[in-house]
Parts: C-alpha cells; structure tokens; sequence
C-alpha cells in the first residue's frame, strides 16, 4: 500500500494552478466592442473562403453556386458539410477554438447563443435588403438592434392530411383548436388509425411545438423584458393540455409514429395528418413510389387558431460571418449571393429549401404548386421563439415535461411548474 | 540506476511525456479550472472574462434531479451490466479453454468480432431491429406475440441499452480471462482428479480462486468502461424516454451542446471521482483474496 500522499500533492497542485488561473478571470460589466462592419463592394470576390454547414439543404451548395464561382474566378470557396445533429456543437467547439470558418450556417431558430457569444461579425450596411426577407427571418439575425446573419432559407409547420380522407368524412380544415380534434376525429372515421402523428420524442423540436401552441394561446414565454421565464402560465399550460388532449382523446399515440416512419404512415393511413414542414410535400411521393400520388391525397392548411391568435412558428438557415475573418469582404460577397433571388429559386430547385426572399416564392416553379400556398401565408404570421441563449436548453425540458403530460405521468399544470423552477435556475441570458 | 541508463529512459519517455502533457494534462487543468467558473458557450471568444464560483457548480449538480437521475442509470448499467459481461466472457472462455479443440481460432475471432465492429453502423442496426414495427417485434408478432415499443418505454429502453454494452464487451472480457486460464498449472488439475474432485469442484475450488487476479483486472476494467458508457444511450436514443436512458457521460455531453461548459466540466469531473473510487474499491475487496 503506497503513501497516499504524492497523490494528495499531485490534487493539491492541480487545485492550485486552477485558483491560479480563476483569479486571473472576471467578467467586465462594460460589455465587448464589436468589430467595425466593413463595406462590402462590387468588385470581384478574390482569395480563399471557407464554408461550413450541416448536411441537408447545403448538399448541393456547390453546385447552386457554380455559376457565382464562374463570375469569381480568383475565389477559392471551400465547402465543408457536417452532419446536422452534430452541426451546433462542432461550431461551439471551433468558436472555443478559435477555428471558426469564414462563414458558417446558422440554423435561423437557435443561432441566439452564438450571435451572443460575438463570434460572429455585423452584417455590413446595404450588403441585402432586410426588406426582401421574410420579417421573423432577418429578425432571429439582430441582438440589440445590429443584424449578425443574412437569411438563407426559411420553412414553418403547417397541417398536411389527408385530403381524401378528410372528403369521405365530409369534413374540412379545422380553423380553430376547438375543431381540431373532432377533425382528427373523422379522419379516423374515415380510415386513418390514428387521426393525427404526432412524435413526443423528447427533444427540443417537442419543445418547439409545444412553444407554438403556448404563442397561440397568447403566451410569450419570456417577461416583457426578457429577463425571466414565463412558464408557470395559464396560457403555457392551456396549451400543454391541448397538446396532450391529442393523446388522450385516441387520435395519436405517444409511440409512433417516430421520426423516420411520419412519411409512410402518412401514405399507408396509419394516420392522418401531421404537422410538418414543406420537404414533405416534395417528397411524399417518392414515399408512396407513385408519380401525382400527394396532388391526389394531400391537402395542406394554416395551423388552427388558438384563442389568442393563429400564428406559426418560423425555422430555417442564415449565414453568418467569422468577425476574425481574414477575407470578411469575400466571405460577404457569397453570403450575398446565397441571398439573391435567382440563387435562392436555384437552392430551391436543386434542394427544395424554401425562399427566405419573399419575392423568389413567386417563381413558377414555386407559385404554381397550390400545396405550398399555406407554407406561405403561414410565414408570414409567425411569432420568434425565445431569443436567449438558454433557449435550446429550456425549449429541451419543455419537449420533456410534454412527454410526461402526454404519457399521463403528471398534470400540464404540474409539469409545467416543475420547468419554470428548473428555467429560472438556468436564466435567460 | 547508472546516469545514462537514466538519460535513455528519459529519452525514451520524451514522445509519450509530450503527448500526455499536450492532450490530456492540459487539458484536464484547464477543465478543472472552468468547473469553478461560470464560463458558458457565450463566452468562449473571453474565456478568461467569467466569475470565479467556487464549487457552485458542483453543488448545484449534486441537488439536480436530472444529474441525480443520470448517476442512479449509470449506476444501473454498471450493476447490471458488468457481472452480466463477466459472466458470459468467462463462460466463453472456459468453452475456448477446455471445450473446443477445433476451429478454436476462428470461435476466438467470431466472439471478439463486436469489439472491433464499428459502434456506430450497430448501433443503427439495433435501431431498427428494436423498432416498433423492426425485426425483434416481427418475429415475436410470427410467434403470436405482441412485441413492445423497446427503445420508448421507460422500462425496456435501458435493458436494450445494457445489452448492446454487454455485448460489445463481452470479447474483452473473454480474451482476458482466456489469457487467465491458459497460465493456470496443469498439475494441480491432476492432483485434484487423482483426489476425486469432479469437474464443478475443479472450477469452484482451484479455476476460480487462481483466476482472482484476472477477474479483478476485469472487472476494474469493465467497470471503468461502463461508468463512462456513451455511445451505446447515445446513439440507441439519445437518453430518451423521459431521461431514463441518459448516463452520467452522455448528461455531461448535453450540457455541453446546451454551451453549460462550466457545469459540464464539473460533471467530468465527479464522475472521474466516481470512476477513480469504484477503482480503488475494487481493488481493495479483491485484493484480499489474490
């Protein structure tokens, strides 16, 4: 048996060289200043730039931007994908780093955290027209009134259901809660399994639904100020028991359909709607190995009015650029072009990523597809989630506590409760 | 030892002493450093502008119900999980010792094939199997059974996970053991025959006690695996349903995503604690009897 004292020595010196280090810490009240934006102009764009983004929508980035590439030939642009469930941390980690591209993706709903951390540079003045965006994308960009991110692609949920089905019932739409479950209802009726699919998988995207619904009911989650959490509210869980009414009623199951089987229980009937995003519409088809099979079967609508307001819930992609970038010019003059209409109806042509310009939605290829006409309407009546950098972090024990309301395991008002607790411990900001 | 013998052990130290410093002791100070601080995601480009707590964060962890709820899982898949690899490594083990004389080598290769298997593609296979319409519950459903939502109940899901450990370790286990046995002296086999031992008396009262010290080394070692068990709640549901299969290291992860870095280096840390005195532990119950 050795003397545990060498041991005890090694602790202690580790214990000391970390005070040593603390005491050198010590946050300034002043706040950072941020980089002086630069002016972006006309000229070519020349020199190396890197890119990163999470595979998905960016996979064809390359070829989208093949003729921009042509028109700058002194451009080398390096694309790097990541896979997307990793793509958040592997930023934070080369922001920690120090190893951040020249521009990275930004997912528009959670970039709050990294724009607070001033990784990343103020988007130059007259680089884009805020104007030309959807209003919810070009704002989830600003902190403190200074835009950090310029729009790439922007996409809401909107009800998608089955269309002959809710015809053989005689049914239409539901506009309001109060109609939405009898809906479902006669979908059922009418031979879905289950009226609705709907996934509570614990994540942040339950969260994210459940934050939808709370908007609805006329919740903002946050104080006026933003200083604290609203989430012991009769309006948040107002619509907790509306989103577990769901479960309760019978027309969906806390089980299925999980994530990868939303599409072909759709097609087969196992249920008969969901709430969903517009890559559905592109690719329902291919779902049911049948050309024309969605125009046939598929209706889509705005989401149903809660007792407030029928708003929806606005997501999608902006770019940012690396405030220590050695070439911001360059870097700017492609987050530029990634937001110019043209390349942005090319995205969607080659990656079905909706517009986040709004005047690219009125391209044919767009404009003549009546499915997408609510994906529309809906973003442009969308209310911004939380825009702290704890809100990946809350919207997380939200998407749990609706689990547990959804399987029976505590009452909305209960669980409820039990986060706002565990939110005012985490903070805002 | 002569000064130059000295000087060569040194030299030969150098590279691994350079790669330690570089990649594991600096790290680990700076680590330590940050758990008694309230550095956060944000404040990464500034990491030297955040306050000194103290151990706040390592309170704050020990009255969190989530973190609370992480141990008692870890704690879960260890009880279960480790005597669960023992046994079946050092089953397979004694099968390779004394039961199989041919094809002995490719047994050996086939039972440590999920060792080296890439964690990641399994992991998805199991996914599938173990869905709700996948291939366990398609063969339960052809024997008249109603097969379960495994991987989304709260009760199936961790047993899932603790068997995809088991047997990904299991190998390791039956290797080591397979080394133990192949030392053992032949002749007290033949004494204790001559003196009537039957094959379970031979195991229980010579194999066993001559194999302590292998089965400490084992067990310390599939215990440190298993308190630190990641990749298979990870990829098999990501600590889902309700939290029931989130381990301590995979909570640690997620409160890195959430940008909690001092609280997640604070999470590192106890569960090193908990690694280095379940170690010790070991050692010091076992120790007495090799």
């Amino acid at each position: 048996m050795a003397t545990p004292r060498p041991r005890l020595v090694t602790i202690a010196a580790l214990l000391a060289a970390a005070a040593l280090v603390v005491t050198g810490c010590g946050r300034d009240t002043a706040g950072g200043s941020d980089a002086a934006a630069v002016t972006v102009d006309d000229s070519p764009a020349t020199g190396t730039v890197t890119l990163w983004a999470p595979d998905g929508d960016a996979t064809k980035l390359g070829e989208v931007l093949a003729g921009f590439r042509q028109q700058n030939p002194g451009l080398d642009l390096q694309i790097t994908l990541v896979p997307s469930d990793e793509y958040n941390t592997k930023l934070q980690t080369a922001i920690a780093a120090g190893t951040t591209p020249d521009i990275a993706f930004l997912y528009t709903e959670a970039q709050t955290q990294f724009l607070a951390s001033r990784a990343f540079a103020p988007v130059p003045d007259g680089l884009v027209d805020p104007g030309s965006f959807f209003e919810g994308s070009w704002a989830a960009g600003e902190r403190d009134g200074t835009a950090y991110s310029v729009p790439w692609y922007a996409y809401t949920r909107v009800l998608i259901y089955r269309k002959d089905l809710a015809e053989a019932a005689g049914v239409t739409a539901p506009k309001t809660w109060d109609e939405t479950v009898p809906f479902f209802q006669a979908l059922q009726r009418a031979g879905a399994v289950h009226g609705y699919g709907a996934d509570v998988g614990w994540d942040t995207y339950n969260g994210q639904t459940l934050a939808t619904f709370a908007h609805q009911a006329g919740a903002t989650l946050l104080s006026a100020d933003g200083s604290s959490w609203k989430i012991d509210d009769p309006a948040v869980i107002g619509a907790a028991e509306f989103n577990a009414s769901f479960f309760t009623s019978g027309v969906s199951s806390p089980d299925t359909p999980q994530f990868l089987d939303s599409q072909p229980y759709l097609v087969s009937g196992k249920t008969g709607s969901m709430i969903s995003g517009p890559w559905v519409v592109a690719t329902l088809d291919t779902t049911a190995q049948q050309e024309g099979w969605t125009a046939a079967h598929i209706g889509t609508a705005v989401l149903p009015a809660g007792a407030d307001n029928d708003s929806g819930q606005l997501a999608g992609g902006s770019w940012g650029v690396n405030a220590a970038s050695a070439n911001q010019q360059a870097a700017w003059k492609v987050v530029r072009a990634m937001a110019q209409q043209d390349t942005q109806v090319a995205q969607y042509e080659a990656a079905g990523s909706m517009p986040a310009v709004v005047a690219a939605w009125d391209d044919p290829s767009i404009a003549g597809q009546p499915l997408l006409r609510p994906f529309l309407d809906q973003l442009k009546n969308v209310r911004p989630l939380p825009a702290v950098s704890t809100w990946n972090e809350v919207s997380t024990l939200l998407g749990k506590a609706m689990e547990s309301v959804a399987r029976g395991k505590e009452s909305a008002a209960d669980a409820m409760a039990a986060v706002q607790k565990q939110a005012d411990s985490i903070g805002t900001d | 030892m002569r000064p130059r013998q000295t000087a060569t052990a040194w030299l030969l130290l150098t590279p691994f002493a350079v790669i330690f410093l570089v990649f594991t002791a600096v790290p680990v100070v700076a680590s330590l450093a940050m758990s008694l601080t309230d550095i956060r995601g944000i404040d990464l480009r500034d990491p030297f502008g955040v306050d000194a707590v103290g151990l706040a964060n390592y309170l704050d962890l020990l009255s969190d119900p989530a973190f609370g709820q992480a141990a008692v899982n870890t704690l879960y898949v260890v009880v279960v999980g480790v005597p669960l690899t023992m046994a079946a490594g050092f089953a397979l083990a004694l099968v390779l010792d004394r039961g199989i004389r041919r094809f002995r080598g490719a047994f050996r290769a086939l039972f440590y094939a999920p060792v080296v298997a890439n964690i990641v593609s399994v992991a998805l296979i199991w996914q599938y199997a173990f869905n709700q319409n996948g291939t366990v519950n398609t063969v339960l459903a052809a024997a008249g059974l109603a097969g379960p939502n495994w991987l989304g109940d709260e009760r199936l899901a961790m047993p899932v996970v603790i068997l995809l450990g088991v047997w990904r370790n299991f190998g390791t286990a039956m290797l080591l053991f397979l080394a133990g046995l192949q030392t053992l002296p032949k002749e007290v086999y033949e004494a204790a025959a001559i003196d009537g031992a039957g094959r379970w008396r031979q195991l229980r009262s010579i194999t066993l006690p001559l194999m302590m010290p292998t089965t400490l080394l084992v067990s310390v070692l599939l215990s440190v695996f298993f308190l630190q068990v990641f990749d298979e709640p990870y990829l098999l549901t990501n600590g889902g349903p309700l939290g029931t299969t989130e381990s301590m290291a995979l909570f640690t992860y997620h409160q890195f995503g959430f940008g909690n870095i001092g609280t997640s280096s604070a999470a590192s840390f106890l569960l090193l604690i908990i690694v280095a005195v379940v170690s010790a532990l070991q050692f010091r119950i076992l120790r007495v009897r090799t």
